[in-house]
């Protein structure tokens, strides 16, 4: 019993970790040399923003449909593997999407043309005809919206995207603290593997739950400690370098001819798909 | 005196006001000098250093940099602030310390960004201090991704970028392999040359000379116990050893088993 608890532990930090490591630190994709890593990342980030927008006023399914076939094509031609892409997109739909969409096929909340009857539990469940439509068109959004979105990020390294937050006049101190957050997460990810295996060296596998929940709880203050000295440390040395309260900051992105060229292209792709949905 | 640029008199400094740092500190210091700080860990080297660059000031006693008192409150005048910073630059003993930045080149920019140097000549120094640290590859890395070498050599170069008259380095060489801690000693040679003072704590004995024309020795009592030129200093053994800055200890090679101070020193005797 206490094996599968420490296990469980275990597997849930270093899992946890993993995780971190591999989804904000790894970058694999966004170094890539594919169509949207090599675009302006103000741009990218501007007709990203622009597509999901046009996603999210759409009401005709097709051309919704056609939207994240779009989507799926700029992966492939940014060399995202595809089969990774639609598991990273689709993990996140019955997280924002089915809890809403399913009482939507009912004729509870959407009254119309019976498709499906049953009964559970001797009540009646109506599945409805514009029930069903309506939920597919919001699971449909949903899952063009979520790609757009972890494609540009996936496709984007981060401090970029953090300049670009600066440019779109996000204040100064907020995305500096964004991007200190994301520095020394990494350090306190690197100090807590650490300290997890020099406690696995000292202790072995066996160890009572009581002393596991003790060493935890000094090791969250430990950590906590580290934390404050290193925030005051990393004060002192901003201030060492001249920093007065509102951080300055180069702005070095250069637009060419590709980056105009791809904002008039979704330009038109929104203004033709505006006009499909209108007609 | 217009050569002086750092004068400490009886300074004294505890942290949370309990716990003592710097008991009565007396140094002086000129332009153009080479100086070494040694002492063992916790005796105060480092509250020295973050105390020259204006950000701990005396509990008791007085600090003269460039000839006037420095006070807590010189420091809201945003001019006084700008010439200071300009002039002092800290390179901190944790490297982790002094990259906040996500990337190398933001980390290296930022400190002529906020002290308001002009783009055409941050552009300048970044290439001459990237060329004279060889950290080209490195710019559009992430700190993190960096091993604790070039981890140094960027803090180095966020600091020398600003080109301060007095660079202040917190063990520069501490955990680092052979030819990154010879390449860091010819960098402070070589700024030295180009007139900059130079102010290191260490505890390597074996660079001291290299990098030091006078010696402060701290001991355990947070109080500077000797000054002078490194041979007189390096020569004390017992002054080292009280202070623990060698100690004595056998170990064997060739053969046999040696008993005696352990020193680098030593090694340049036999070659």
């Amino acid at each position: 019993m206490k094996r599968h608890s420490n296990n469980f532990i275990e597997h849930s930090l270093i899992g946890t970790l993993d995780f971190l490591k591999e989804s904000l630190f790894a970058e694999e994709f966004a170094l890539k040399k594919g169509f949207l890593q090599l675009l302006d990342p103000r741009i990218k980030v501007l007709t990203f923003l622009l597509l999901i927008i046009q996603a999210v006023l759409i009401k005709n399914i097709l051309i919704l449909f056609y939207l994240y076939a779009l989507c799926l094509l700029l992966a492939a031609i940014s060399r995202i593997n595809l089969g990774f892409f639609l598991k990273r997109t689709w993990v996140f739909i019955p997280l924002f999407s089915l809890v809403i969409a399913i009482p939507a096929l009912f004729s509870i909340f959407s009254p119309g043309e019976a498709l499906v009857t049953f009964k559970l539990l001797s009540i009646k469940f109506v599945i409805t005809q514009q029930g069903l439509s309506g939920a597919a068109l919001f699971v449909m959004r949903v899952i063009t919206c979520v790609s757009f979105a972890v494609l540009m990020s996936i496709t984007t390294k981060h401090f970029e995207l953090l300049k670009v937050l600066r440019i779109f006049k996000v204040p100064q101190v907020f995305v500096m603290i964004a991007g200190m957050c994301y520095r020394y997460v990494y350090l306190f990810i690197g100090i807590i593997e650490n300290t997890y295996l020099a406690i696995k060296s000292r202790t072995g596998t066996r160890i009572h739950y009581k002393r596991g929940q003790q060493i935890v709880a000094w090791n969250i203050a430990y950590l906590w400690s580290r934390s404050y000295c290193l925030n005051e440390q990393v004060y002192q040395a901003m201030l060492s370098r001249g920093y007065t309260g509102e951080p300055e900051v180069l702005n070095d992105f250069r637009a060419r001819i590709k980056d105009w060229l791809w904002l008039f292209c979704v330009l038109g792709i929104c203004a033709f798909l505006f006009y499909l949905s209108r007609r | 005196m217009d050569s002086q640029i750092f004068e400490l008199r009886n300074v004294h400094f505890s942290y949370l006001g309990k716990f003592p740092a710097l008991c009565g500190i007396d140094v002086e210091i000129n332009r153009g000098e080479k100086i070494a700080v040694i002492g063992a860990n916790g005796s105060g080297k480092s509250t020295l250093l973050q105390m020259l660059d204006g950000l701990i000031f005396p509990g008791q006693g007085q600090i003269k940099v460039f000839g006037k008192e420095l006070k807590e409150s010189d420091f809201q005048d945003a001019d006084f602030s700008e010439n200071f910073r300009k002039k002092i630059g800290l390179v901190f003993q944790n490297p982790d310390v002094q990259l906040f930045c996500p990337t190398v080149r933001e980390d290296i920019l930022f400190g002529p960004l906020q002290l308001g140097m002009k783009k055409k000549e941050i552009e300048a120094r970044l290439e001459e201090v990237v060329g004279i640290l060889g950290i080209n590859g490195l710019l559009e890395r992430s700190p993190h991704q960096l091993s604790i070498g070039e981890k140094r050599k960027i803090a180095i170069a966020s600091t020398l970028i600003i080109n301060p008259d007095v660079l202040i380095l917190d063990e520069p060489t501490a955990g680092l392999d052979p030819l990154t801690t010879r390449h860091i000693i010819e960098l402070l040679i070589d700024e030295n040359a180009a007139g900059k003072t130079i102010i290191t704590s260490t505890h390597d004995l074996h660079i001291v000379e290299e990098i030091a024309d006078r010696v402060f020795v701290f001991s355990q009592e947070k109080k500077i116990i000797r000054s002078g030129n490194p041979c007189e200093i390096l020569d004390d053994i017992q002054l080292l050893e009280d202070n623990n800055l060698i100690h004595v200890h056998s170990h064997r090679h060739t053969g046999k088993t040696h008993t005696h101070p352990h020193q680098h020193l030593e090694h340049h005797h036999e070659g």
